[in-house]
């Protein structure tokens, strides 16, 4: 209780709602912007946390996330641009409803069912992560090892169909960047081939930057994609009245109660996330609705914009729990938030919620004045900050760029580091071209040095042999779930192959 | 050639390097009575790198969707060139914002930028990029007390001022 209050009054502090309140603007205005993602926000704006207290940096980074998702949200109504692919659902009558010109109408709706998404997995968050992190307290090395094997096999699992070596080999590609410099433990140099610029590894922001907001904008130079004129039309008009009636707010409450529910369960889970919950939360929907309902979904049902919208705000605090009691991020977003948290010098796991309750609390509840901050500031002026949309590409994409090359530039002063950027941007790119996904990499790359660190220390506690892989009930049953997650792939194609025989017999 | 071939050949080269590169990692003395030594985590990664687009190749000669083949049509409308321009733009931002210093390099970068996006209209090139590099240059030295250098050049013409 003492902490909770602690947290409160952290988060509450003038200064801290500042911080929220900027990174909200900064994260609708960055998330907007088509191509351009949460991570890419929150990259973008760790450099300038560096010089803030760990618990301002880190809600203002929890406000640059809840920003640009709604700003995703914003763009994907808008002109049927999702930044990120959390918000790939919305575009489905969230664009239809905007051509109707009730693009005024699909904002409002779009904000109520992500704060009360927001909401409601506050309050889920306020409870399952004490109690994880009470349960995590008993965890051992073994154990973690088996977690962050299960959050990387997770990735790749939830990829997509078809994607999963893809997001398999991406996720190596990252634990195998992790191992580059000094090795913790002896002191040793890996793969610096003599360089001192390497000796302390590749740096998570470099990486993060050059990973996303870099290689984000180079795309948007190389697809050089023009808005259509219907989409221009749809931001030159005014987009129409706010308010929602009562009628439709009957409508949308049970759509965004079980949505956020379910939201914030998926995203819990390591691997998962906006993007799966906001698609589960739509398919739900769909199917429940009755038939007549049915054939408004696709053509501006606000059923179908409600549920994606609430169900991938809970999930972005649902994915908060495991990093922040199990300090494992299950995804992209988080890794990168994780990775900011250690150059801040904060370990986040059971341990900070028991020596650093504050900070622990003031995220959590920071999180929730975000919330707040988007749907009584946000809102209300996201006709003006629409109009940013119209703002020409040829100036904003060398601005970001810019901005992520002296964002690093700035944390080392040496040049090195941007010429390493621009290397890994190029290779980014052709990995995007080939469709080969990124944040598994990150998150490869950002649990590296935990993952050997842990696999070190079990493997010295159980003298050398790999028996802690299964001596311990929690290790045994954590790497069980993964190894039927590796094989979910393989059963669910062999089951639609035989599904399909039959049909065809 | 599909796109998850052109990866799969591009990651099995990368692991196999990374592979063969982590017996150069140095032991230390007294290493083989240890458990884990630096070399072992690398050694399993490079060889489940390999297994891994080693298999994906492999698959590519099984199965192939449509959506994975390279669809020339849609390559032909993406400008490589334009992005070439910004990585030489890049790299030479990379070489010039230690010698001119910060805010000469960032104007003369923005310019660049823009006119590669065809930006026509001068009076917001120059507006912009000057606008952007000096306000944040007094953002970073007088506001944050951030310390930058102010370029070899000026050293070199004006003399050390520290």
């Amino acid at each position: 209780m003492e902490g909770i209050y602690e947290g409160l009054t952290t988060a509450l502090s003038s200064y801290n709602i500042m911080m929220v309140i900027i990174g909200c603007f900064a994260g609708t205005f960055i998330g907007m912007l088509p191509g351009l993602g949460p991570i890419s926000a929150i990259a973008l704006m760790i450099p300038i946390t560096y010089g803030m207290e760990p618990s301002s940096g880190l809600i203002l980074i929890a406000g640059v996330y809840y920003g640009a998702i709604f700003g995703g949200s914003t763009s994907s109504i808008l002109i049927n641009a999702p930044g990120v692919a959390g918000t790939v659902a919305t575009t489905f009558d969230g664009y239809p409803l905007a051509k109707k010109g009730y693009a005024g109408k699909a904002l409002a709706i779009a904000a109520y069912a992500s704060f009360t998404g927001g909401t409601i997995a506050a309050i889920f968050l306020l409870f399952a992560a004490p109690a994880l992190a009470k349960v995590s307290l008993s965890f051992q090395s073994s154990d973690y090892f088996a977690l962050m094997v299960l959050g990387l096999t997770a990735v790749a699992a939830f990829a997509g169909k078809g994607k999963f070596l893809k997001a398999a080999i991406m996720t190596i590609f990252g634990l195998m960047l992790a191992t580059v410099g000094t090795d913790a433990d002896s002191g040793v140099s890996r793969y610096t081939f003599g360089s001192l610029d390497l000796i302390d590894g590749i740096s998570f922001l470099l990486l993060a930057m050059a990973a996303f907001a870099l290689s984000e904008a180079l795309m948007n130079v190389i697809e050089n994609k023009k808005m259509s004129k219907e989409e221009k039309e749809i931001l030159n008009k005014d987009i129409g009245n706010l308010k929602v009636t009562k009628e439709e707010f009957k409508e949308m409450a049970p759509v965004v109660g079980r949505s956020s529910v379910l939201g914030f369960f998926v995203g819990v889970l390591p691997g998962a996330g906006a993007t799966i919950a906001s698609f589960l939360a739509y398919g739900m929907e769909r199917n429940l609705a009755s038939a007549k309902e049915k054939l408004k979904f696709g053509k501006g049902s606000i059923k179908g914009l409600a549920a994606p919208e609430s169900a991938n705000n809970a999930a972005s605090s649902g994915s908060f729990v495991p990093l922040l009691t199990l300090g494992i991020p299950g995804s992209g977003t988080t890794a990168i938030i994780l990775g900011a948290l250690i150059s801040y010098g904060i370990q986040p796991g059971p341990t900070m919620y028991i020596e650093q309750p504050a900070l622990f609390w003031s995220v959590i509840i920071s999180m929730y004045v975000g919330n707040i901050v988007l749907l009584i500031l946000n809102l209300p002026l996201i006709p003006y900050i629409a109009k940013l949309l119209a703002m020409p590409k040829q100036i904003l994409t060398p601005l970001i760029i810019f901005f992520s090359l002296i964002g690093v530039y700035l944390v080392t002063f040496n040049t090195f580091d941007i010429y390493m950027m621009v290397i890994f941007a190029i290779v980014a790119v052709f990995l995007r071209l080939i469709d080969y996904p990124m944040a598994p990499m990150i998150l490869g790359f950002i649990l590296g040095g935990m993952m050997e660190d842990n696999l070190r220390r079990a493997l010295t506690i159980s003298d050398g042999s790999l028996n802690f892989l299964w001596e311990r009930p929690i290790t045994a049953t954590i790497l069980a779930i993964t190894i039927v997650m590796l094989l979910s792939p393989l059963i669910s194609q062999l089951f639609s192959a035989k599904i399909k025989k039959e049909k065809l017999t | 050639m599909t796109k998850t071939r052109i990866g799969s050949i591009f990651f099995l080269i990368f692991s196999s390097f990374y592979f063969y590169q982590s017996f150069t990692i140095t032991l230390l003395p007294g290493s083989h009575f240890e458990t884990m030594t630096a070399r072992t985590f690398p050694y399993y990664l490079g060889i489940i790198g390999i297994v891994i687009s080693g298999l994906m190749l492999i698959f590519t000669y099984i199965r192939v969707d449509d959506e994975d083949i390279i669809d020339l049509k849609n390559f032909k409308t993406f400008d490589f060139k334009k992005g070439a321009y910004f990585i030489v733009a890049m790299l030479f931002y990379a070489f010039t914002i230690r010698t001119l210093g910060f805010i000469i390099a960032t104007i003369i970068f923005l310019i660049i930028g823009f006119n590669i996006l065809e930006e026509k209209r001068w009076k917001v090139i120059l507006l912009t990029s000057f606008g952007v590099s000096v306000v944040f240059w007094f953002l970073l030295t007088q506001i944050l007390g951030v310390y930058i250098e102010q370029g070899v050049v000026f050293d070199y013409l004006l003399g050390d001022r520290l």
